[in-house]
């Protein structure tokens, strides 16, 4: 047992920084990555046996890393299933027009502008992380991970529209919270 | 008369889903000219539209701070608990 204990000490010290780097990229937030990377270590450590001599250690971790990454953002996703999926009637009359105090303001700034402005980016990872579970999880699922919708709809067990729908609720949301937050109050 | 009115005009709910869609695929020929349509009637959709650019780019061009971890650390954690786990 020995050997093999020194075994997953090497591979700790040699691809720690790699994966965890890796994993913040994917999931963007420093304990739930480092929990994701202690979680994939000890499935190493448990599946060491299993392990092909002859295969790349790198990759057999990875492998292991990249499924308790998809863990981590389906359970995330099924957090809140009581989530009101009905916002829809925040934004919309019955006739499906804006309700009047939802309706898009203009934001006096033109595109380049803001996406150099630091303070609107800030406010705009304020909003996304104050989004409920599930919409958070599709936005970034979508910006962070760099997955095919196909890719994202299998991994979360949803059909393609409900992804889209998902997407909609989750950007109607996030374009409110930064109307709210950065052009009301300037 | 009435059937190419409710081919042509879409309500405010559905454009918002179809520019949301036009991210990420392709709409269709129909989807295409009723989006067209609506938004040259609606201003709140074309900010809509314009404004949901600007997040999806923003989003896009989101750098992924890597924080300020310690890595030396976190070896040590990860080495303690696989230890303590597995002795």
């Amino acid at each position: 047992m020995q050997s093999n204990y020194n075994q997953i000490n090497d591979w700790v010290n040699n691809y720690t920084e790699e994966l965890f780097t890796w994993t913040m990229y994917r999931v963007s937030d420093t304990e739930n990555a480092k929990d994701i990377l202690q979680d994939t270590f000890l499935a190493v450590a448990k599946s060491i046996d299993k392990f092909n001599e002859k295969s790349n250690p790198k990759t057999w971790i990875f492998s292991i890393l990249n499924n308790k990454i998809s863990d981590y953002y389906r359970k995330k996703y099924r957090q809140d299933t009581k989530i009101d999926l009905d916002i829809l009637s925040t934004f919309f009359s019955k006739d499906e027009e804006w309700n009047s105090a939802k309706e898009p303001q203009n934001w006096q700034d033109n595109e380049k502008n803001l996406l150099d402005d630091l303070e609107f980016i800030e406010i705009l990872n304020y909003c996304l992380e104050h989004l409920p579970n599930k919409f958070n999880t599709v936005i970034k699922m979508k910006y962070y991970s760099d997955k095919e919708p196909k890719e994202i709809c299998q991994e979360l067990k949803i059909s393609t529209t409900n992804m889209w729908q998902m997407m909609h609720r989750a950007k109607l949301k996030l374009r409110d919270c930064i109307e709210t937050g950065w052009f009301k109050n300037n | 008369m009435k059937k190419l009115m409710q081919f042509l005009f879409l309500s405010c709910l559905k454009a918002t889903e179809l520019i949301e869609k036009k991210l990420h695929v392709q709409l269709s020929f129909k989807e295409k000219i009723r989006l067209k349509m609506h938004k040259s009637m609606c201003n709140a959709c074309r900010r809509y539209d314009e404004q949901s650019k600007i997040l999806d780019k923003a989003l896009k061009k989101q750098t992924h701070k890597i924080g300020n971890i310690n890595i030396e650390e976190l070896k040590i954690d990860i080495k303690n608990k696989i230890s303590t786990t597995h002795e």
